[in-house]
């Protein structure tokens, strides 16, 4: 089987399609963006993007991707040379301690950025209900978010 | 891992460049690796702590645990300062006892306090060689050598210069450690006291970053462990052929009670896992739950457990306390209780170990590598230089999870499979077998004279320990296996450590001017948590017991203000003794636009109810008796009376922790100690039935989320360069539960002792 990950179609070793996606990634891809957190859909940590959506890879079987669906982790988000606003704001906010829940952050962070391009505290904060940080970050992430808002508005009017 | 080149090869690599330009003796064995003792390189010699390479960049041992905080800049800030080096010409070797010293354990926010100091001891003494070596060189008196940006020049002469490179590059520099070099004075300070970025958050973002959850050996298989419904549950049968046809199952192992798994791949793990059948027998040992506080009241006490000068458990008396509360205008009693806590790592424990016919290495997330390793090697039966250890950072750390435990999980399931195996626990091992934050209760009684002055100080908390590692505490080295719970399983049967009460009695001691006064901590030991009535394992979390005893102390402050009819401010500055408690409070008041009133008669407007509470600590080191921190925190809340929920709105901290390092840092980490703390105020009780938690995951152990996170932190950070660094974490932490109690109090007039403050305790309350 075939997948479309960060941008190139990548070949599945012939396993078990209820493994979900979460594993795949990481352990077949090295994509180490995801993180295994809680296996259940709680906390956020391995927050992928379907097709432009945030989903948690740790409860997504294979058996539910379909052919032509696009996967971006946050290595397809963007990268050192290329990165996204929200991950340069993350590095301005010096928004992270463990930063083990930060790829579910900005995974989540992205998606609303796509649909509310300039949204509001309350907005970033509903957003974010369902991902949990325990370090206590949260008030430099709405920042951050916040940030990457403004620094999407700056580089669309360029 | 990028890092897998030894210290000795390195050193070893580098020693073929040297040859021919020894200098004057100081290289007499340049080349040689260092002599790994019992614990890792020895603590004394420079070449232990930094190399610096030949173009010039500085490289840290350290044998400091990073748990997400950002202490690994932090020191690294420190050795650049003393070198004289450009920050970004530093890199950092975390724990690994084939290359880095022992510095005992990464607990207590105590990292950039207690361990930066021989590393900073051994960069301005590397940086005095470098002098040394370059007046040699340049044949120049020492005296009117500088150094500068990473190189030595004639001072007013910068043309003549010798780069750290050209000097040592790549070389040891065969010194003793003398303690004579004086570290620079704060006025000199170009790299400590900025906020450098962390050197970890671009890879975190980007997701390059390698945790403990990310590391790959070659040969690499997974195992999954599988545990008792509870803790006293023993294995009656496996029934192996309830996974045998299961894909890619490589081994069932059992060694007595621990059980595991070992698969081609990670979910086949997962599935094989769930899918074993093991017959367990049957434990139902605990108190129903409504009686937790009762029970603990009732364990014995356990005597061998106090340190000689706190025989009974009496951690300050003086004067007549019974005299003074039967004299006293006022008598105020109260009880205060507080229950277990999840740490809640975001990931849960996870090691890798590969153990071989002669010994092991073991990558981890440990905050203690040597002890550990010690624990590791004699669990195994090997001697320690067997096993080397590799600590990697790991999901963020707040205390013992089960960060130590895992490894037995890992070496017992790569021994059975003779392969490397990495071990995952699931979020219910992690719940379920992690040593959680131990319950509390706590009696007070306090005594006002006719003037609101307090007479009588009578304080009795009864808990556990907040030391249950598997290491010894320094400055003794080493480690036993009988401290972890993994080990008990897989039929380890000698004791683990003793444990002693030494950290959950944290800042009980009152810091208030009270001439009569009786302090008493008694303590339960292992057996009661181990095996005994309460067997739910307990260990060190943030503050070990000190959030605790603050939010019993400092509630049981506000109570006394408030039978005084006097300001909870007022009344404390009243009583304390110290400049800098003081300064801190005054400090908080001012920010915080603290308004002099008694608390709790403020009048309610509509369902929302206003109130701030304020809470103060600061105590010298339990362990050393060094000055230690300072912080007073004001929280506002606002409190539904229909609905019962508490909102904090706003929190204001001022902080005296002496030489800021890095500020931007210090903020990052007081900011988390609030939210954290609120999160455990508000909501968080990890419950049990007869037989075991049940607060496996998320949704039975909710903690803070986005929306209810305050609006505002405020920090005031009062700057005190001629005071050494303090702890930085922690203290702030221990400030909330009181704060948030107080708070209420003001808002609606109800005393909540009993943490959380959940709707359900606020609407009855009302």
């Amino acid at each position: 089987m075939n997948l479309r990950l960060n941008g190139k179609l990548v070949s599945v070793p012939a396993i078990d399609r209820a493994t979900p996606l979460l594993y795949i990634l990481r352990n077949d891809f090295g994509l180490q963006g995801p993180k295994f957190g809680c296996g259940l859909g709680q906390c956020g940590a391995c927050t992928i993007h379907v097709n432009g959506k945030p989903v948690r890879s740790c409860s997504l079987p294979l058996s539910r991707i379909s052919k032509g669906d696009e996967i971006v982790t946050l290595e397809g988000l963007g990268t050192p040379a290329r990165p996204h606003p929200l991950q340069s704001a993350l590095i301005e906010e010096q928004a992270v301690q463990c930063g083990y829940c930060i790829n579910g952050m900005i995974m989540e962070s992205a998606a609303l950025l796509k649909r509310s391009p300039n949204p509001t505290v309350t907005e970033i904060k509903a957003a974010l209900a369902n991902n949990l940080c325990r370090c206590g970050t949260h008030l430099r992430i709405v920042r951050a978010v916040k940030r990457a808002a403004g620094a999407s508005k700056a580089s669309r009017s360029i | 891992m990028t890092e897998d080149v030894s210290r000795r090869d390195f050193l070893k690599r580098t020693s073929g460049l040297i040859l021919g330009f020894t200098l004057g003796g100081l290289h007499p064995s340049a080349g040689a690796p260092p002599t790994l003792g019992p614990y890792g390189p020895p603590d004394d010699e420079i070449d232990s702590w930094l190399v610096i390479g030949e173009d010039g960049i500085a490289t840290l041992y350290s044998g400091c645990c990073e748990l997400g905080t950002g202490s690994s800049t932090g020191l690294l800030q420190i050795m650049a300062e003393e070198l004289d080096l450009p920050f970004d010409r530093t890199k950092l070797v975390h724990p690994d006892t084939n290359r880095t010293p022992d510095q005992f354990v990464s607990s207590g926010s105590r990292t950039i306090a207690y361990h930066g100091r021989p590393i900073r001891q051994a960069a301005a003494e590397a940086r005095q060689a470098l002098l040394n070596l370059a007046a040699e060189r340049l044949g120049a008196p020492v005296e009117q050598l500088v150094t500068d940006n990473g190189a030595v020049h004639v001072s007013g002469a910068s043309s003549r210069r010798l780069t750290y490179g050209e000097l040592i590059g790549g070389r040891r520099f065969d010194l003793k450690l003398n303690g004579k070099v004086k570290p620079k004075q704060p006025g000199e300070y170009k790299v400590v006291g900025t906020s450098v970025p962390r050197i970890d958050i671009p890879g975190k973002v980007f997701g390059t970053f390698t945790y403990l959850q990310d590391v790959k050996v070659p040969g690499m298989v997974h195992g999954r462990i599988v545990r008792p419904p509870s803790h006293g549950a023993r294995v009656v049968a496996i029934d192996e052929k309830s996974v045998a046809h299961l894909p890619g199952l490589l081994k069932v192992v059992r060694r007595a009670d621990l059980v595991g798994v070992v698969c081609q791949r990670e979910e086949q793990a997962i599935r094989a896992g769930a899918a074993l059948k093991v017959t367990w027998s049957e434990w139902s040992g605990l108190p129903d739950m409504k009686d937790l506080y009762a029970t603990l009241r009732g364990l014995p006490e356990y005597p061998s457990g106090y340190p000689q000068k706190n025989p009974g458990g009496v951690l300050d008396r003086a004067g007549d306390v019974d005299s003074a509360l039967a004299q006293a205008a006022t008598v105020v009693k109260a009880s205060y209780e507080s229950p277990y806590h999840h740490h809640g790592s975001i990931g849960p424990s996870c090691a890798v170990a590969d153990v071989g016919p002669e010994g092991a290495t073991i990558w981890c997330g440990t905050q203690t590598p040597y002890g550990l390793r010690e624990a590791a090697a004699k669990f195994l039966g090997v001697p320690n230089d067997k096993v080397r250890l590799i600590y990697v950072e790991a999901s963020g750390c707040y205390g013992q999870n089960g960060a130590d435990d895992v490894v037995i999980d890992a070496l017992v399931l790569s021994q059975s499979a003779g392969k490397p195996v990495r071990v995952q626990w699931s979020r219910a091992d992690e719940n379920g077998w992690e040593a959680l934050k131990a319950p509390r209760v706590s009696d007070m009684q306090g005594g006002l004279d006719s003037k609101g002055n307090i007479v009588g100080w009578d304080a009795h908390t009864f808990g556990f320990s907040g030391y249950s590692r598997p290491e010894y505490h320094e400055p003794k080295h080493g480690g036993e296996p009988g401290s972890l719970v993994t080990a008990q399983l897989a039929g380890w049967t000698e004791p683990g450590l003793e444990e002693g009460y030494s950290g959950a009695a944290g800042n009980f001691t009152p810091i208030y001017a009270l001439a009569n006064r009786r302090v008493i901590f008694t303590y339960f030991g292992p057996d009661s948590h181990r095996g005994g009535p309460l067997r739910i394992r307990v260990g060190s979390m943030r503050g070990v017991g000190s959030p605790d005893n603050v939010f019993v102390a400092e509630s049981f402050m506000d109570e006394l203000a408030a039978a005084a009819g006097a300001d909870a401010i007022e009344f404390r500055l009243r009583h304390l003794r110290s400049d800098r408690h003081i300064s801190v409070l005054k400090s908080v008041a001012e920010r915080a636009k603290w308004e002099a009133r008694p608390s709790g008669k403020k009048p309610a407007t509509g369902d929302l109810a206003h109130g701030r509470g304020v809470a103060v600590l600061g105590t010298d080191n339990i362990f050393t008796g060094e000055k230690d921190t300072c912080v007073a925190t004001v929280c506002e809340v606002a409190v539904n009376s229909k609905t019962g929920v508490v909102k904090v709105e706003r929190v204001v901290i001022a902080q005296d922790c002496g030489l800021v390092i890095n500020p931007d840092a210090v903020r990052n980490q007081l900011e988390g100690a609030v939210i954290q703390s609120i999160s455990r105020a508000l909501m968080e009780e990890a419950r049990f039935n007869r037989s075991r938690i049940t607060t496996l995951d998320w949704a039975s152990y909710p903690i803070i989320r986005f929306p209810d996170i305050p609006d505002e932190i405020d920090i005031v950070l009062v700057n005190r360069p001629d005071l050494p660094p303090m702890r930085v974490g922690e203290p702030a932490s221990e400030t909330i539960w009181p704060a948030v109690a107080n708070a209420i109090y003001d808002a609606v007039g109800i005393r909540l002792r009993r943490l959380p403050f959940t709707p359900s305790r606020i609407l009855a309350a009302l």
